[in-house]
């Protein structure tokens, strides 16, 4: 039993009962966090005893955010800058030629310096100019809605999803970006999963759970990964015995023993709450259903993500699935495409247009319609991998078949909506895409940047664990972005 | 603080903890005292009253005299009994100087509020702010040293800091005012800014006269020691008290004391089954049995409940339930965790170990000895080892816990270094209670933690987690084996090495081959000065070299980790050495191995202070020693280098000796509050591995310092500890509410009841596999493997019925159920868990195919176990019956199209009803009938299933017939009515068809027959048959339903009504009452019916599985009384 839990959250925790609590060393910082007092904050830290917020109800942030929801397209991999987002004309002008600069390689075996410059043009599009590549039609249509960073940097040469989320690399356990938002802001919906993670029908992305772990923070902070086909939420559905009228006759009967049971311990909140979780997990059966049936949306919308085609269809409806959940109030959405799809080592000529026709134009299609619906002012979308791909060529023996690899040094990506400032690009790498060299944005950055839009101080929104008082960017260097953001209409 | 006086007192009851002789200072006898009407006059505080006082406000209250032993016992302690009142003092002095110091001031804050000094208010801003760059270094930035108030007013190269009496003068202030100071993003909050501005306009006072020096060691001040934490337990007074506040133990006076001061008193003694249920889920973490239950509601015996709380103390399974609270704080896992999470074979021995230890009641001084430091108790090398040795090797695996990822990343002296600080991580915060981890690189900025404490702590383990000669996880393990198994294994390993010797020629091999391949892609000139530079070790390549080998990277990255990229034929070549080598050493006789941790003998490592914690930057050598704080000024615990008497260091034992001398100031009080926290659901220090200044204070210390100064008087007994605790009338009482109670004391601080607790993840577990009657109790051994679902849930592999604790622990993939119900994720360790309530639990179990076997599970149990005149409150209103029914053979007779010969069938086998099996009526002997299946014996000798009208009315019937087997000629069915004869007959081979006639007229005492025929051949005649009979009065109105299925049964078949009963015994260790009785019988007829018109074989035992799922998701099964 917690004394702590009361389901009528706010007057078990007004202010004057926190600064009671707070006497008696309960209280602490998570709290003063709920209370969005940055008087309180500024005090030294009464250290949380344990993580008083046990369920997920919104809280406020440090200031006023700018963004409510986030989804994220991780393009795990790596895909290409040079051949997408961060056009070249120095490397197409060195084409062939050998580059004369230290390069860190993981495929020794193919490695090469042979620099290779892009089999694909650039052209510019919109009102902002923005260029990007043939290979990305769809996203070309949108770059006045979507800033592209072409300097972001993650200083390791290999696929650390986790340090991207949050992790350090070499240390387990963190808990990711997500969980962090949850435990910051909780969430405006309560029957649907916070943080829900849609993952390829093909495969798990790398690593798996860690991507979405809560690390040492309580697991309700942790993503919900659906699964890919129905049923996409684990327990939802009742068996088919039990749909429909016969789990109806089950629930009363659970509650009326609830009800005489709660008669002999009259206000006891734990019970009261969990009867209430009951009563939640029923309408979460309605809603998430509803939720997830993408057959309510229009044939107009359903083509819009290229429903209508099989090449499109998967990611298209994971992609509207997430419109439809940040909707109804969930925090944070992660979506992958099946393992490392844009790890493109080899034969990059063939594999990397497949993987664009997969992705291009859900991506698109989603900036677009949450524009279109008023839901982008508030809703962060997020498109790119943990590293980017080498200018030079690997295994330039064939050069037909040849490929790319990694170059964490420097990449791109690109945000969308919640006061990210649209058409523009920022940052920049070096002649030949190599590394950032300008406004570079690292991990830690993009971090801060992100919790920053949703009304969070990267270094007060702390989790007390083992003795210590616990951040996402954990005092590494980092810097909210700034340039990127609107300032006008905070 | 106790406002009463030191008089002990006598009781009914409280005999029970007088066994030994040391406990019998309370033995006095019981008088029926009478105090004044409730509430009494609150005693003001004061240390310690003259009894004369005391019975002046209590004139009919005999004054109690010590007796010998108490007084002895006094002796004992006396200056721990001195003190406490001390400590009291000191606590009030506290609670004044450490709230001011967390909040903010109040604006309208009276105007006497105590004058701010330097040590109790200024002091600790400074620490937390400012010490690193202005103290806690030997250099100090700009010359300026906060840590004495004349070296502020003395000042740095900028002159004076502070000019006591005018702030407006004072640099310091406008240093913090403008943020220049300190330097980093954490600014001093305004209000503690305008503090230190009160401060130094009053003058900048000091408490007392300040050191003429510093030293290096010593950075305390005395407020920072007298901090309760770091006081030695003192034996509290103990107040007397009559019968009417039920006092049984000191535990209750203490309490009493402090709820009478507030009007309020402890609730009455819960009834027994509740007391039962609550000691058996304390204790052993599973449900009483229902003859348990009634065997101790009968008992008449005084000492029922005492001798109920010794049997569970007995109770093998006691060292499983404590055992797993002892389990999070050592952070136990079955795999190593990092990224690659190996699994680590052996540990589970040491979690075997603690379960043993703990039912031994095994003092726990002696136990964290041998977790500590087992291995110096057991002479090297570990050869020929006794039980007791074994033993001892195995705790130190308490020291094995932390993630570990040595060997698997580059790394290894930032690795070791993670390990060490996780593996004093779960010490201090463990055994101390205290977070040491941040003064791993600078002083603690709360609690008087030095830097240079951290290290002489890290000193204690340094010599066995020693980065020079690291031992890796396959490093780690002692074996069991006989010498003579031994000397075969390491031949064996010496062959094995010898081909991994070849390998390694052959990949040299390889190499050369692969490097000559690239080579010759490369223009003549680069080849020799490039292969010149491969063969050169890296360490002596020229920077010519270097470039040359950056310039071809295919050369430059060849080596042996990426020849299987070059040439993969060579990766299979080089695996078939490995496979060769482990064939052969999987012929090695098999290892009874444990894992243990000992040092290196010989090889001592020197400590040193990191700099900013950071290992490239060793500073002083450190000396090991125990915390600064945690002995009294003067007498700092210091532990020799080295143990001359032992191989190793020693420093490990003799720091453990330390800590369990009985004058620790933290290992008793951190221990006694877990025990409290399990037993109540809530610790008295709320933050337990955290007695620091940024933890909570004990909201009843008196009670905390009794607990441990009894359990180190006791022996460092737990099980006496629990016996204080459980027979106690803070424990027994009720768990209900009390409107006028809560309105004084809404959290229940002072135990005015027992608070209601949810049962702690593997409780939930292992009580529903009990509840279902699968519970395999087999203790000890490997663990029960885990492995994904089809939906990636981690599930128990097979879904063994094993006890929770025996799960393996993989902390990369916990058990799915468990963490719902917030079991720990083993990151590092787990000092209190949490009690979520959260949806995704209900979903849990409402849908998850777990809970739904269980419950299925709990409906078998039911039908099977349920005794079958087990009283029920009344009998279901369910309108169908097994009354109606009667099962046997005979024959349909063509010229009378009528049954002819029934006869019941006389034997039952628990499932089926049957024919004799003897061969004097052959025919009989193979007629056979179950729930839903009926097997004919030849033409001659049908089956029938019978059923006789109990009214006149309109039958309809409605079936479902199928003959499933494709061998034989099928079997003819008919319905027959004892007045009408055939209502309906089906030929079925190989089909199902529906049965269903046109509405029947029977009147009262008609038969209706479900006859089953063999055809021609006798062969595969079995058939399934499950019909639904429905009869209306004439006017329409039902008279009642059956369904043949359901209403199966045999002779000694227990009612429903019997089940339900049980089912309640079982899951809630209660009868059920006749209102929830009164609530079932509808749900079970609806649910029967629903199940019936569905053609379920078994609609009553699927209608009580549904039930049994409820029992086992409600409240009363999640929660404890």
């Amino acid at each position: 039993m917690n004394p702590r839990i009361h389901p009528d959250f706010d007057s078990a925790f007004s202010r004057r009962a926190f600064l009671q609590r707070n006497s008696l060393g309960l209280g602490g910082v998570a709290l003063a966090c709920l209370l969005g007092d940055e008087k309180l904050l500024a005090n030294p830290p009464t250290k949380p005893v344990d993580p008083h917020v046990l369920d997920l109800k919104p809280r406020q942030p440090h200031f006023q955010p700018r963004a409510k929801a986030m989804i994220s397209l991780f393009m795990q991999g790596g895909p290409s800058h040079v051949d997408l987002l961060d056009p070249k004309p120095e490397l197409t002008r060195l084409n062939d030629t050998n580059y004369d600069q230290q390069v860190e390689f993981s495929g020794v075996n193919r490695a090469s310096r042979k620099l290779f410059a892009s089999p694909w043009k650039f052209a510019p599009h919109g009102a902002s100019g923005t260029e990007v590549s043939e290979l990305l039609p769809h996203t070309a249509g949108i770059v006045d809605d979507i800033c592209v960073i072409r300097s972001m940097k993650a200083q390791i040469n290999n696929h650390d999803l986790r340090y991207f989320f949050g992790g350090i690399p070499g240390i387990p356990g963190r808990p990711s970006l997500g969980a962090w938002m949850l435990y910051g802001l909780g969430c405006e919906s309560q029957e649907l999963p916070a943080y829900v993670v849609l993952s390829d029908p093909a495969s798990l992305p790398v690593d798996e759970a860690m991507n979405w772990t809560a690390g040492f923070m309580p697991p309700m902070f942790q993503g919900t990964l659906l699964r890919p086909q129905e049923p996409r939420i684990v327990n939802l559905d009742p068996p088919a015995r039990l749909k429909g009228l016969p789990q109806q006759q089950n629930m009363a009967l659970l509650a009326e023993l609830n009800r005489r049971h709660l008669d002999g311990h009259p206000g006891e909140a734990d019970l009261e709450a969990r009867i209430a979780s009951y009563e939640l997990a029923a309408r979460m059966q309605t809603a998430a259903k509803e939720a997830l049936d993408v057959g309510q949306e229009t044939e107009a919308t359903q083509k819009l993500y290229g429903m209508d085609n099989p090449t499109t269809r998967d990611f298209g409806t994971r992609c509207l699935i997430a419109r439809r959940l940040v909707e109804r109030g969930v925090r944070f959405v992660q979506l992958f495409l099946e393992r490392q799809v844009w790890d493109h080592h080899l034969n990059i000529r063939a594999n990397l247009p497949a993987v664009c026709l997969r992705s291009d134009q859900p991506s698109a299609a989603l900036v677009t319609d949450l524009k279109a619906r008023g839901l982008l002012d508030t809703t962060v979308v997020h498109w790119g991998g943990e590293i980017g791909r080498l200018p030079v060529m690997e295994a330039e023996a064939n050069p037909l078949h040849a490929g790319r690899d990694h170059n964490g040094q420097g990449f791109s990506m690109w945000l969308a909506g919640g006061r990210f400032r649209g058409g523009m690009t920022f940052g920049s790498t070096d002649e030949v895409g190599h590394h950032a060299v300008e406004n570079i944005v690292t991990p830690n950055d993009f971090q801060a940047t992100l919790l920053h839009q949703f009304g969070l101080d990267h270094q007060k929104l702390v989790y007390n664990h083992n003795g210590r008082d616990q951040s996402l960017t954990d005092n590494r260097p980092a810097r909210v972005v700034g340039e990127i953001i609107h300032s006008a209409g905070v | 603080m106790t406002p009463h006086a030191s008089l002990r007192v006598g009781h009914r009851l409280g005999c029970h903890w007088r066994k030994k002789g040391v406990r019998n200072r309370f033995a006095i006898p019981f008088v029926n005292w009478r105090l004044p009407p409730f509430p009494a006059p609150a005693p003001q505080p004061q240390s310690r009253l003259p009894i004369a006082w005391y019975t002046s406000l209590f004139p009919r209250l005999r004054p109690f005299v010590f007796s010998a032993s108490s007084a002895t016992r006094h002796r004992r302690v006396p200056a721990a009994v001195q003190s406490f009142c001390l400590a009291a003092t000191a606590l009030a002095l506290l609670a004044i100087g450490s709230i001011a110091a967390a909040d903010a001031p109040s604006p309208a804050a009276p105007a006497n509020q105590p004058a701010l000094t330097f040590e109790k208010d200024i002091r600790p801003i400074f620490k937390a702010f400012c010490f690193d760059c202005h103290g806690a270094e030997a250099e100090h930035k700009g010359g300026l040293d906060l840590r004495l108030r004349r070296l502020i007013a003395a000042g740095g190269e900028t002159g004076p800091a502070i000019v006591p009496g005018d702030a407006a003068k004072s640099l310091l202030l406008e240093k913090l005012r403008a943020g220049e100071m300190p330097p980093s993003e954490k600014k001093v909050p305004a209000e503690q800014i305008a503090k230190i501005e009160a401060w130094i306009a009053a003058g900048a006072p000091t408490l007392h006269d300040e050191p003429a020096e510093i030293g290096p060691e010593v950075d305390i001040t005395p407020e920072e020691r007298s901090y309760w934490a770091f006081q030695p337990p003192a034996m509290p007074a103990i107040s007397q008290f009559a019968s009417t506040d039920r006092v049984r133990t000191p535990i209750d006076a203490v309490l009493v004391g402090h709820l009478r001061e507030k009007g309020l008193a402890f609730s009455p003694d819960a009834d027994r089954p509740t007391l039962i249920r609550r000691a058996s889920f304390d204790l052993i973490g599973l449900p009483p049995t229902p003859e348990e239950i009634a065997q101790f509601v009968a008992d008449p015996a005084p000492d029922a409940y005492e001798k109920l709380i010794d049997r569970l103390l007995a109770s093998p399974h006691y060292g499983e339930r404590w055992g797993r609270h002892w389990l999070d704080v050592a952070g136990y896992a079955d795999s190593r965790g990092a990224t690659a999470d190996a699994p680590r074979p052996h540990v589970y021995k040491y979690r075997d170990y603690v379960i043993r230890s703990l039912n031994a009641d095994k003092p726990w001084n002696e136990f964290l000895v041998e977790q500590l430091a087992g291995d110096e108790l057991v002479p090297q090398p570990h050869k020929n080892l006794s039980p007791d040795q074994i033993d001892k090797l195995v705790a130190t695996g308490f020291l094995r816990m932390a993630v570990d990822a040595t060997g698997t990343v580059p790394d290894l002296e930032q690795a070791s270094n993670q390990v060490l600080a996780d593996t004093i991580k779960i010490v201090s915060s463990g055994l101390l209670g205290l977070t040491v981890g941040c003064a791993q690189c600078h002083d603690h900025r709360y609690d008087p933690i030095s830097q240079r404490d951290y290290y002489s702590i890290r000193a204690v383990f340094e010599p066995a987690l020693n980065p020079a000669h690291w031992r890796y996880e396959n490093q780690r393990f002692v074996s069991l084996n006989t010498e003579e198994e031994q000397a075969r294994t390491a031949a064996i390993e010496a062959d094995a090495v010898k081909i991994t010797e070849e390998r390694t020629a052959r990949q040299t091999e390889l190499l050369a081959v692969e490097l000559e391949k690239e080579l010759a892609l490369l223009p003549e000139a680069l080849r020799d000065p490039l292969r010149l530079a491969w063969q050169t070790a890296a360490d002596k390549r020229s920077p010519e070299q270097t470039k040359q080998l950056m310039e071809s990277p295919r050369i430059g990255g060849l080596s042996g980790g990426t020849l299987y990229l070059y040439n993969p034929k060579a990766a299979a070549d080089l695996k078939e050495f490995g496979d060769r080598a482990a064939a052969l050493r999987a012929t090695k006789p098999a290892e009874n191995m444990i894992s243990v941790l000992t040092e290196v003998p010989g090889e001592t490592p020197a400590t040193h202070l990191f700099y900013r914690g950071d290992l490239k930057q060793p500073r002083d050598e450190i000396a090991p020693a125990d915390l600064t704080i945690a002995t009294p000024p003067g007498v700092r615990f210091l532990i020799p280098a080295h143990d001359p008497m032992l191989p190793t260091t020693g420093r490990r034992l003799a720091w453990a000796r330390h800590l369990v001398d009985g004058r620790h100031p933290l290992v008793g009080r951190v221990l006694v509050n877990r025990i409290w926290l399990h037993h109540f659901g809530r610790p008295l220090v709320d933050t337990p591995g955290d007695f620091g200044v940024l933890g909570a204070r004990p909201n009843l210390p008196e009670l905390l310092d009794l607990l441990a100064v009894e359990l180190v008087n006791d022996g460092w007994s737990l099980k006496r500890l629990h016996r204080q605790i459980m027979t106690s009338t803070v424990y027994r009482q009720s768990s209900h509410g009390d409107p006028a109670k809560e309105a004084i004391d809404s959290a229940n601080n002072l135990y005015w009841r027992m608070p209601l607790q949810r049962l702690d993840a593997e409780v939930l577990r292992d009580r529903m596999l009990a509840t279902a009657g699968i519970l395999d109790r087999t203790m000890f051994g490997p663990p029960v493997p885990v492995e994904d679902d089809a939906t990636g849930q981690v599930v128990v592999k097979s879904d063994l019925p094993r006890r929770s604790i025996y799960l393996q622990v993989q902390r990369n993939k916990p058990v799915t159920f468990l963490t719902a119900f917030d079991a720990p994720v083993m990151e590092t360790n787990c000092d209190r868990r949490l009690s979520s309530t959260v949806a995704t639990q209900s979903l849990m179990m409402m849908n998850s195919e777990v809970v739904l076997k269980r419950s299925a599970a709990l409906a078998d149990r039911l039908a099977q176990q349920t005794p079958v005149d087990f009283p029920a409150p009344g009998a279901l209103n369910i309108p169908s019956g097994t009354a109606q029914w009667q099962f046997g053979a005979g024959r349909f007779d063509w010229s009378s199209d009528r049954v002819a010969d029934f006869r019941p069938l006389p034997t039952w086998n628990g499932s089926a009803w049957n024919g004799t099996g003897q061969t004097a009526d052959p025919a009989l002997a193979y007629v056979s009938l179950t729930r839903s299946g009926s097997l004919p014996c030849d033409s001659q000798h049908a089956a029938l299933r019978r059923w006789t009208a109990p009214a006149d009315g309109t039958l309809s019937i409605d079936g479902r017939l199928n003959h499933p087997a494709a061998a034989g000629d099928g079997i003819e069915a008919r319905i027959v009515s004892s007045r009408h004869g055939v209502a309906g007959q089906w030929l079925v081979h190989k089909s199902a068809v529906a049965t269903t006639p046109g509405p029947l007229e029977v009147k009262q005492g008609d038969t209706i027959d479900f006859v089953v025929d063999c055809r021609e051949s006798t062969d595969a005649d079995a058939a399934e048959w499950i019909a639904e009979l429905r009869l209306a009065a004439t006017d329409g109105n039902q008279l009642g339903h059956w369904n043949s299925a359901a209403d199966f049964a045999g002779p000694q078949m227990p009612s429903l009504a019997s089940q339900v009963a049980y089912a309640w015994q079982l899951a809630f260790g209660r009868p059920i009452t006749a209102e929830e009785f009164s609530a079932v019988g509808p749900f079970l007829a609806q649910r029967i019916d629903d199940l019936g018109h569905n053609f379920h074989a078994d609609p009553a035992r699927g209608a009580m599985a549904d039930l049994s799922q409820q029992l086992l998701s409600a409240n009363e099964f999640l929660y404890v009384d």
